[in-house]
């Protein structure tokens, strides 16, 4: 429990034990054109100095709330590109080196999603860093990206994504997304605490820390000024097929409409009492839409509400997270192959038995592409600029995405079968299974909906380990590809 | 006399042997593969583990050492087995100097060991005091180290494919060549392996066997 009280919040990139809820985002996807020009800038974006270049947001409480924030992630290509020696190079972990495009198979990005068919900006060696803005305003996000990129000489833009929050905290397919987020000993308050699952210890995101698994550290790389505090992100590119998600939902919900076990489902009627109302067919679409992710789209738990998403009494925003599963053991309420369930299961008994709290992942997504709207549906990519952070990748997120998204490998009742939502589902294999009182109802048939269309492993140093890059030397610039 | 004669012969084929697997070792040198991953589910369940671990003391009161050291842990090895979850069978065996450990589990390789190391990580940090070239201990401030290690001392599991072993290799008449060098680079190795239940996962057979999971 070494965090607590012994953080120094000053040295850690603000954007990884808290979120800034900001509504618009840029991610500048770069590589480093001039070795010595992209170390300055990262001397004058930690000096403290703002009228030099905007400054990297720490963790530091804030008196007042910022207009805009600013991060980095670089890739490790992008460290040899500072200047990083071939030595410490080779302390990051095998996965961080390899990068996230080869390791496509193990995450599920094959077919549409295979690392061939992703945009240009993360194909080859791929980027070296991604600078991100955050702001509450489009125009000073215009601004402090236009500051950044001023930097001289210092990046090659390879692609600035866009993104921006929808009304509610909704994401594209119309859930309510960033509800469920580690709360962390030492930074969440206590006292305030409306989660069933323990505290995380800070080592889930941060090296050098205690982790949740009992005397287990991840290594840092080194030199420790560069590891220490730092934390890594999977940043992934995801495009939704909203309009084959929504069609998705009609079929199942056309399905129900004949299927006498709707009635056990649903008992009939029950959505008149829903807010707003609903008929049949329409609330069949929102409990599959339920059940595929775990909470209704608006956020209300099934564990806490499994036949409405307006239940009486209220549930606020604060007690959104305030469930587990031990108390659902075969997914009555909750589906075990349901998105969030597989991603973490809380407190459910799973197959590898040290593995529940053990892989905490922060996410920090948002939106990107138009909204869809199904009386004027407009064609155009749309998707979620996801970053899932985490101090090892292969012990959290790639332990998700492989043995629990896509293999269900935590419960044998749903071992191979795939995420309904996530996963990269083949039509002729893809089925996704809950029960209903002593049966069950069964989809099969579906396709993908989400595609991977890039993304990067990227490191997320302390702000020492950002001084420490900055007083390099050497490097080089981007492969010529 | 022709005995005699034969042996010479052998001898002298076995030197020009190494002489020619040195001058290709350099002239043509092949890179063990990488393990791969597959998006058919029975490549992800099942997975084998053949574990080989050269003692430092290869004489019989080494291998006693060895022997004793598993009789006195076996209880919390095979409890901490059973916590990983995904482990079918596991065995632990002496053959020749070495102290083998061979099993079979589901899903990815370093989360496997990674799971160990939690469970059990740290009675197998005694047994590695046994072994010649032990990972840095304790496992649990260094599993990616001790994962590192592991693997290396994991046999290379020859696929059913060998071609699919070199996948740079232009000529096929290279091969059997190619071969001689890998087995060079790795004394041990899996040549095949059956399984009478293909993809299903050691839970699921519990499961299905009533026996709890
Ligand atoms: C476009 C892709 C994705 C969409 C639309 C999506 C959507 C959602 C939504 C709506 C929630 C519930 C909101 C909340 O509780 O905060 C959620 C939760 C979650 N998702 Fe995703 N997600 C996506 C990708 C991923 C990926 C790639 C991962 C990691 C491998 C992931 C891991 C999680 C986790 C860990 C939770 C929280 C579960 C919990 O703590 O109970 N998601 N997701």
């Amino acid at each position: 429990m070494s965090a607590r009280g012994s953080l120094d919040f000053a040295d850690l990139q603000g954007n990884i034990l808290r979120g800034y809820g900001k509504q618009y985002v840029r991610h500048l996807v770069l590589t480093v054109a001039n070795p010595a020009a992209a170390r300055r800038w990262l001397a004058d974006a930690s000096s403290g100095d703002e009228s030099a270049t905007p400054q990297i947001t720490t963790a530091e409480p804030w008196t007042e709330r910022r207009r805009t924030c600013v991060n980095i992630g670089i890739t490790h290509p992008g460290l040899a590109a500072l200047g990083v020696s071939p030595s410490s190079l080779n302390s990051f972990p095998h996965e961080f080196v390899a990068g996230m495009a080869a390791r496509n198979v193990l995450l599920g990005d094959t077919g549409p999603s295979d690392p061939s068919k992703w945009k240009e900006e993360w194909r080859g060696e791929g980027p070296h860093l991604m600078i991100s803005v955050y702001a509450d305003d489009a125009a000073d996000r215009e601004a402090t990206a236009a500051r950044i990129l001023a930097a001289r000489g210092a990046f090659q833009l390879r692609a600035a994504l866009e993104g921006e929050g929808f009304a509610g905290g909704l994401v594209h397919f119309g859930y309510r997304d960033s509800i469920s987020q580690p709360q962390f000993y030492g930074v969440h308050d206590p006292d305030d605490r409306r989660d069933d699952q323990p505290f995380v210890e800070v080592g889930a995101m941060l090296l050098g820390h205690a982790t949740p698994i009992e005397n287990l550290r991840w290594e840092v790389p080194q030199p420790n000024v560069l590891g220490h505090n730092g934390s890594f992100n999977a940043f992934r590119v995801l495009e939704q097929q909203v309009a084959g998600f929504e069609e998705f939902l009609t079929a199942c919900a056309d399905a129900l409409m004949n299927n006498p076990l709707s009635e056990t489902l649903l008992p009939p009627g029950a959505e008149a009492g829903w807010d707003p109302p609903m008929d049949r067919r329409a609330a069949l679409r929102e409990m599959v839409a339920a059940k595929m992710l775990g909470r209704w789209r608006n956020g209300v738990p099934l564990a806490l509400s499994p036949t409405s998403p307006s239940p009486q009494p209220r549930i606020d925003d604060a007690g959104l997270n305030n469930y587990g599963y031990a108390h659902d053991p075969d997914g009555q309420r909750c589906p075990i192959g349901s998105h969030m369930r597989r991603s973490n299961p809380r407190d459910a008994k799973t197959v590898q038995r040290n593995t529940n709290h053990a892989r905490r992942l922060v996410r920090r997504g948002i939106p990107y592409g138009p909204h869809y709207d199904p009386a004027n549906p407009v064609k155009a990519e749309r998707g979620l600029l996801g970053s899932f952070m985490c101090a090892s990748l292969t012990g959290q997120f790639e332990a998700i995405q492989y043995d629990w998204t896509n293999l269900g490998l935590q419960d044998p009742r749903i071992t191979g079968s795939n995420d309904p939502i996530l996963g990269n589902n083949d039509p002729l294999f893809s089925r996704f299974s809950f029960p209903v009182g002593d049966n069950a109802i069964t989809f099969r048939g579906f396709s993908h909906f989400i595609h991977t269309r890039g993304g990067a492993y990227l490191f997320q140093p302390s702000m020492s380990a950002i001084r420490h890059l900055a007083s390099l030397s050497g490097g080089k610039t981007a492969r010529t590809r | 006399m022709v005995k005699f004669s034969n042996k010479i012969w052998t001898a002298l084929r076995h030197l020009f042997e190494r002489v020619l697997i040195a001058f290709w070792r350099r002239a043509a040198p092949v890179k063990t593969p990488p393990p791969t991953y597959s998006t058919a589910l029975a490549d992800n369940l099942q997975m084998h583990m053949n574990l080989v671990m050269p003692l430092a003391d290869q004489t019989p009161v080494g291998r006693a050492q060895a022997a004793q050291a598993i009789a006195a842990n076996i209880d919390e090895l095979f409890s901490g087995l059973s916590n990983v979850g995904t482990v079918h069978f596991a065995r632990f065996d002496l053959i020749g100097g070495n102290l083998c450990m061979y099993s079979v589990f589901d899903g990815d390789f370093r989360a496997y060991i990674r799971d160990f190391i939690c469970v059990f990580g740290s009675v197998f940090d005694s047994l590695l005091g046994l072994v010649a070239d032990p990972p840095p201990s304790p496992s649990a401030l260094h599993p990616e180290a001790f994962i590192d290690w592991i693997h290396r001392h994991d046999s290379f599991q020859i696929p059913r494919d060998l071609t699919a072993l070199f996948p740079e290799e232009k000529n096929l008449k290279n091969l059997s060549r190619d071969l001689v060098l890998l087995l060079d680079a790795n004394p041990n190795v899996q040549l095949g392996r059956f399984s009478g239940y293909p993809g299903v996962s050691v839970a699921q057979i519990r499961h299905g066997a009533g026996l709890g999971w």
